[in-house]
């Protein structure tokens, strides 16, 4: 009977410690009705389906490793400076693990990136950025990141995508 | 009565050897007026144990007996009431496993919320949005690559004498207070760090990432 209950309060507990993500904070903590989010979650499973499907071999590689990419994204040039700022804001009270790895402050466009590594197959990182269309955008990766492949993934790849910079 | 005799029985009560009648025996003679001068020590013992013996019940005895009963019924209705035990275990149980219910129907439905869930069922819809985050973490970790490049390159341009500088560590006075350390922070004379190889950590650096 003890261990019954031993067993059903620690799940209890796993579960209602679970949403200790980045992007689920963040939305809870910041998000508004007046200051509309747009917002894109990519689980595991979808990103071994979307391997299989793509031909690109960089994609495919950079897929597999994964186990999720989220995006929150703003388009109103006001709600984005509010939610670039709110952003900074958490990862700073909350997510202190998380180590700056680049930080890039131009008059036109601004982005931080943040990194956490537990290990070589698990690390998170979190972009946050403020392109030059005012437009902000927060991604997070979690998984096996291959910086070298990720940063290699070449412009061909936008117009297979049929990325023209706006995107989401 | 034999003097001897009475000996004789002590020594046997010494060694918890009397029997009962062989007791009140003892407990008559140390009552009585002919008690020698060598055993009159143990009057009192024995007038102490026909005291003990003539003892009777006191008038509330009846009252107090009725008192235990009735706290011993009292005892019983107790176990009565344990004989429930086992429902109150399985309401108490119940109550558990509704809370936790109602708590994970909460969590769940929290989790039901739009930002928790997986946005597409077709992979080929995702992986535009997918190529988007990847490619803006590419053009992130592309642009911090240029600013250390650029960085390079303004170093470069300056057309610093690394030489000179490096020379200015043999001619600085050292810190006071401060001895060694402070040297070895300003520049490290012994260290063959020229320019270039501050470039090149740089690059090794850009490298890394």
């Amino acid at each position: 009977m003890r261990r019954t209950l031993l067993i059903l309060l620690s799940l209890f507990f796993s579960i209602a410690v679970f949403p200790a993500d980045f992007v689920n904070r963040f939305i809870e903590k910041y998000g508004e009705s007046e200051r509309p989010l747009d917002n894109v979650n990519i689980g595991k499973t979808m990103l071994e389906r979307m391997a299989d499907n793509t031909s690109d071999e960089e994609l495919k590689n950079a897929f597999k490793e994964l186990n999720s990419i989220r995006v929150v994204s703003s388009s109103d040039t006001e709600d984005s400076r509010y939610y670039f700022e709110k952003a900074h804001e958490l990862v700073k009270d909350m997510f202190t693990e998380y180590e700056e790895v680049v930080s890039v402050n131009e008059s036109m466009s601004k982005l931080s990136v943040f990194m956490k590594k537990e290990s070589n197959e698990k690390q998170d990182l979190i972009l946050i950025t403020l392109d030059n269309g005012g437009k902000f955008s927060l991604i997070t990766v979690s998984g096996k990141i291959d910086f070298n492949s990720i940063s290699k993934l070449s412009g061909s790849l936008k117009n297979e995508a049929g990325i023209t910079g706006s995107g989401i | 009565m034999n003097s001897e005799y009475i000996h004789t029985l002590l020594n046997k009560y010494w060694r918890c050897e009397t029997s009962p009648r062989e007791e009140q025996e003892l407990r008559d003679f140390f009552s009585g007026t002919e008690v020698p001068g060598e055993l009159v020590r143990y009057v009192p013992l024995f007038a102490y144990l026909n005291e003990e013996r003539s003892i009777t019940p006191g008038s509330d005895f009846d009252d107090r007996l009725k008192t235990a009963i009735k706290k011993s019924e009292q005892e019983q209705q107790y176990i009565t009431i344990r004989i429930f035990a086992p429902a109150l275990r399985i309401a108490a149980s119940l109550l558990l496993v509704l809370g936790l219910g109602i708590s994970v129907y909460f969590i769940s439905k929290q989790y039901n919320k739009p930002y928790f869930a997986e946005t597409y069922h077709d992979p080929n819809a995702a992986i535009k949005d997918a190529t988007y985050a990847l490619i803006k973490v590419s053009n992130a970790l592309q642009s911090s690559e240029e600013a250390s490049m650029q960085t390079i390159q303004l170093i470069d341009e300056l057309e610093i004498d690394w030489s000179s500088l490096d020379s200015l560590s043999s001619t600085l006075p050292e810190v006071p207070g401060k001895g060694a350390d402070a040297e070895e922070m300003a520049l490290d004379k012994d260290s063959n760090d020229t320019g270039e190889e501050i470039k090149e950590a740089f690059r090794q650096e850009e490298g890394d990432l």
